[in-house]
């Protein structure tokens, strides 16, 4: 079997050179490959506007809403071709996009917020065995389940989001920057507990994120994009000894001082 | 003036406004779903009654057949107006939603008299216009059906915003992004409020086409609807109801002491004055949600 196709057969999804288009002008990305393997944690990283967010929209089928469209590409998801089918069967048949900015149902309870979540065909019995199963995960907000979502703090909203897209059962679990606004004790208890939920429930999770450190420390490959390109991918481990990487996504590296801002433009090389 | 005639006063003042809060309550489900006042409510009502009116004068069915099957057409009707009007217009700015409901409601009251003319027809519901006697107070009758509709109508939505279909409305409501990410089928929702609105259109046009004769005046309901749908809040149930009451009150009472200085139509300007009131002291109305701001 060749390469490329014994990639795609253990992979839960597979995005194969995607460019989209909003408003029918704007390239958002440019060609973009992405392989998630069957119950592997993979993240994508990159500055603002680098391109995450559409690769995210593209898979879950949200382009729509704003008004964005795949115009070259495939998407595979479970070897089926998804590029055409709508947002909400796409849920249907297993990927669930938590979106950027922690949208909860403001006016909604916690409790109700994962009602409104549950499939039509889900039986009350079921449902009221995932929420316990996310109660579990998320003890927070099993204190808070009927006070008013919108009056949650920042962290508690985006465990609710989490455990919202968990009622629908996905076998893909994709988030949009979770760590958005959070404090570091909070980001890392909320990274803890993703790394829970793929182990214990076996889903595949695709993240975003500008915060690489803390990414890298429970992925095990990621991509980094920038310009709407993929322009490295590795294991994690090799992106975080990555020179490159160290110094413009982890802060780190040798002689982060102004005097080498200039030096460090000549070596982002992959840059456009 | 003696009390018994400010309480008659004050009573059938009530059963009229909840009757307004009928238009209301179809006005505030198509807001909690898309957040747009729907200007057609009122186009809705009168097609409503010229449904029922169709169905029993012209195909002589009995009323306990129309009114049913009305309901069931007005329905699928709602369906049939997200699909073809509005389904298009989804994400775009609400003020293009809001003309297109306003084009709805002229499209209605043309269609209406291009079918049926404009002559006024009665309902003939075969209540008595005789009034209730209780005690001192005369009370109508049809205002008393029409106000016992519209408190189980609004029993009913109470529940059914409890299931789960009722709960993903809400949703809806809340976020459309957040509603498409897991699943929720926004235009589905948009259109069942459509034909829930158009549903409760069937109730609100029987009783009115009975109280006014089925018309395309019914049509002007919609200001009535729109003024107690935004003191209430316009996405609260309760705050239709009740701001139906208060409207009710206020402009049967105040008018009986008005109308002597400014010799009739001081209704109108008591209702002109609860709109402009309530939208420059409490633009959310009495029981309509804030939007949240975390301190």
């Amino acid at each position: 079997m060749p390469m490329q196709e014994k990639v795609e057969a253990q992979s839960i999804l597979s995005m194969n050179s995607v460019e989209v288009l909003y408003d029918n002008v704007m390239l958002a990305i440019k060609g973009v490959s992405v392989q998630v393997p069957k119950g592997k944690m993979i993240a994508l990283l990159g500055s603002n506007g680098a391109g995450k967010s559409t690769t995210l929209k593209a898979i879950s089928g949200l382009l729509k809403a704003e008004r964005g469209r795949i115009s070259r590409g495939e998407i595979k998801f479970n070897g089926t071709d998804i590029t055409e089918v709508l947002a909400q069967k796409r849920v249907g048949m297993g990927i669930c996009h938590v979106v950027e900015g922690r949208h909860v149902f403001e006016h909604l309870t916690p409790d109700e917020n994962l009602t409104a979540a549950a499939p039509l065909g889900m039986s009350r019995s079921v449902l009221n065995v995932e929420k316990e199963k996310i109660y579990n995960y998320f003890p927070r907000l099993a204190e808070r389940r009927n006070s008013q979502s919108g009056y949650l703090s920042g962290g508690e909203q985006q465990m609710l989001a989490i455990g919202r897209a968990l009622v629908t059962q996905p076998s893909l679990l994709m988030l949009d920057e979770p760590s958005l606004g959070l404090a570091p004790f909070l980001v890392s208890e909320i990274f803890d507990i993703l790394q829970k939920i793929n182990q214990e429930e076996g889903v595949s999770v695709l993240l975003v994120e500008q915060n690489a450190l803390a990414a890298l420390e429970i992925v095990s490959e990621g991509y980094l994009i920038e310009n709407g390109r993929v322009v490295m991918h590795g294991t994690a481990e090799e992106l975080k000894s990555n020179s490159d990487i160290q110094e413009f996504y982890l802060g780190g590296g040798e002689g982060t001082d102004f005097h080498n801002v200039k030096h460090y433009s000549r070596r982002k090389r992959w840059l456009s | 003036m003696d009390w018994i005639f400010l309480t008659e006063l004050a009573i059938n003042g009530a059963l009229t406004g909840l009757l307004y809060s009928l238009v209301a309550i179809g006005l505030v489900l198509i807001y909690k779903a898309s957040s747009v006042p729907n200007l057609a409510q009122g186009g809705l009502t009168m097609l409503g009654a010229y449904v029922v009116l169709a169905l029993s004068r012209d195909a002589g069915m009995p009323l306990w057949l129309a009114i049913p099957l009305a309901a069931v057409i007005m329905f699928g009707m709602g369906f049939g107006i997200e699909r073809v009007a509005l389904r298009r217009l989804a994400g775009r700015p609400v003020v293009m939603i809001l003309m297109m409901t306003l084009g709805i409601d002229i499209f209605l009251i043309g269609t209406t008299l291009a079918i049926w003319g404009g002559t006024s027809s009665s309902m003939n519901l075969g209540i008595s216009y005789e009034p209730l006697l209780m005690g001192d107070i005369f009370i109508s009758r049809i205002h008393l059906v029409g106000a016992g509709v519209a408190l189980s109508l609004f029993a009913a939505f109470m529940l059914f915003f409890r299931t789960r279909t009722g709960i993903k409305l809400r949703a809806i409501a809340d976020d459309y992004m957040a509603s498409w990410s897991v699943g929720i089928s926004v235009e589905r929702g948009v259109g069942l409020s459509w034909a829930l609105a158009s549903l409760v259109a069937v109730g609100a046009g029987v009783i009115w086409g009975e109280i006014q004769g089925v018309d395309q005046s019914l049509s002007i309901l919609l200001l009535k609807g729109l003024t107690v749908a935004v003191l209430g809040g316009l996405d609260s149930i309760l705050g239709a109801v009740i701001a139906g009451v208060i409207i009710g009150i206020i402009e049967n009472v105040g008018a009986e002491f008005l109308d002597q200085f400014v010799g009739g139509g001081s209704r109108e300007l008591i209702v002109a004055a609860v709109l402009i009131l309530t939208v420059m002291i409490r633009p959310h109305g009495l029981f309509g949600r804030h939007d949240i701001e975390r301190v």
